[in-house]
């Protein structure tokens, strides 16, 4: 059995028999139509399963059954949007995913990475930031900073800090992120983070932790 | 302006005085149809305004410009009622060679109509339905609901696509610049930002509109969500709602 949590950018999917987890990009479930699951959750997930699950709510039951302790916020960075689930006492307390303006920050650091020849190993914490109200000003913003003399890792460096921020501050600047999705893997994403808060990475199957409990 | 043959109408937008709508309809007949020209029509494109203003302006000026000829008079609220941006689509309207009569709803005219529809459990679009009926006929209900226990709230102006509403179950009391309209004191800031404590409130405005930054401030010190929409809902915006009622 095969559930999936289908971001804009990247499918998470888990054969709950085996365990394994495949991670393919978007595209890729666009072009092929025999992916059909069992449960899934995430922005391009509503059509190609059998029990579909709101996604904020696969993450908040994701991130209850990973994280122990009762009081606690959990965000999730992904391609499109971000989204944010504060407890207490175990209990929802505040939520909140943003949309449209301040979206599509996540994509666009993978945009930039790609365009520019890099790797997310390549960009290193960056002091100072980029102001990024949305992923298209962000974007218009590193461009700028590129063609009057500053070098691309740099500059997407500065744009990630200031997603960073906007994640910080999104998430009521708490004392601890439990951090869900790809930026997990990101040193520069967690060292930059790190400089505001603690973090805890959860990895990138938090909404899929959300899917089993209703399996 | 475009030439029509169908037949004339008066439009409107926000909630003018009552006298002044009055005396508008005692001008051009009562039996001349009302249309509120904040809601959305399906009216095409009209390319006046920017792409980035709140959507129910650019309905007022799209709407206005769709009917030309059929409009015998606009009634514009422009006051503190309503926004700059209404303030500047009569303007732009008058321009336009539009008939518009201005309103501004003074607070020595702000009336104490009991909350009947913000406050009883009825479908939420039906009640903000009935509510903006009050603005043109604000004669109690023969048998008005009783009030409710809220189980969640909803905060702002009738959204532009009413899809939003479809998420809210029948106990959502209503507040915000809407249970101003009910109340029939349009411009009450205090008012506007009463919500009741403890209850899970959407903070709803437009996208580009005002009203955002009550709603996000409002939002933050309630525990509430705050939701911005520009034109039509989608997906992540209904999903967004659904987990916030679902979760609180």
């Amino acid at each position: 059995m095969k559930i999936a949590d289908c971001g804009s950018t990247w499918v998470k999917i888990l054969d709950v028999g085996s365990g394994t987890l495949d991670i393919i990009p978007t595209k890729e479930l666009v072009r092929r139509s025999d992916l059909f699951f069992e449960m899934a959750t995430g922005h391009s997930g509503r059509r190609r399963c059998r029990e579909y699950k709101n996604e904020l709510i696969a993450l908040a039951e994701g991130g209850l059954s990973m994280v122990d302790t009762g009081d606690f916020s959990l965000v999730d960075v992904g391609g499109r949007d971000i989204k944010f689930v504060r407890f207490k006492d175990r209990k929802v307390e505040k939520l909140d995913w943003n949309l449209a303006c301040g979206s599509t920050t996540g994509a666009t650091v993978e945009l930039l990475v790609g365009y520019y020849g890099l790797t997310f190993g390549d960009l290193a914490p960056a002091k100072d930031w980029i102001t990024i109200t949305c992923g298209v000003f962000g974007m218009e913003r590193v461009l700028e900073a590129i063609s009057t003399g500053t070098p691309p890792d740099r500059a997407i460096s500065m744009f990630l800090h200031g997603l960073v921020r906007n994640v910080y501050y999104f998430a009521g600047r708490p004392e601890r992120i439990y951090l869900s999705g790809g930026f997990c893997e990101s040193t520069c994403f967690l060292g930059t983070l790190e400089e505001y808060c603690n973090v805890t990475p959860l990895g990138r199957t938090v909404p899929l932790e959300g899917l089993k409990k209703d399996l | 302006m475009n030439r029509t043959t169908a037949e004339s109408v008066i439009g409107y937008f926000g909630f003018p005085r009552r006298s002044t709508l009055h005396e508008v309809r005692e001008r051009f007949g009562f039996d001349t149809p009302l249309v509120d020209l904040d809601v959305d029509r399906g009216a095409p494109d009209s390319g006046v305004l920017p792409a980035t203003t709140c959507r129910i302006i650019t309905n007022i000026i799209d709407n206005a410009v769709d009917l030309g000829n059929r409009l015998d008079a606009v009634v514009a609220a422009v006051g503190e009622d309503k926004c700059d941006r209404g303030r500047h689509a009569a303007l732009i309207l008058k321009r336009k060679g539009f008939n518009v009569i201005e309103s501004r709803f003074p607070c020595d005219e702000y009336e104490d109509r009991p909350l009947v529809y913000s406050r009883c459990s009825m479908p939420l679009t039906e009640k903000i339905n009935r509510i903006m009926e009050t603005v043109v006929d604000p004669s109690p209900a023969d048998a008005g609901p009783g009030p409710c226990k809220p189980t969640h709230g909803f905060w702002g102006v009738p959204p532009h696509d009413f899809r939003i509403l479809d998420s809210f179950p029948p106990k959502t009391h209503v507040y915000g610049w809407t249970r101003c309209v009910v109340a029939g004191r349009p411009g009450d800031l205090s008012l506007e930002c009463y919500v009741d404590e403890g209850v899970p409130t959407v903070f709803f405005t437009q996208s580009f509109c005002a009203k955002q930054d009550l709603a996000h401030y409002l939002a933050e010190h309630y525990g509430g969500l705050a939701v911005d929409c520009h034109r039509e809902v989608n997906d992540s915006i209904l999903a967004k709602v659904e987990a916030f009622i679902r979760l609180s």
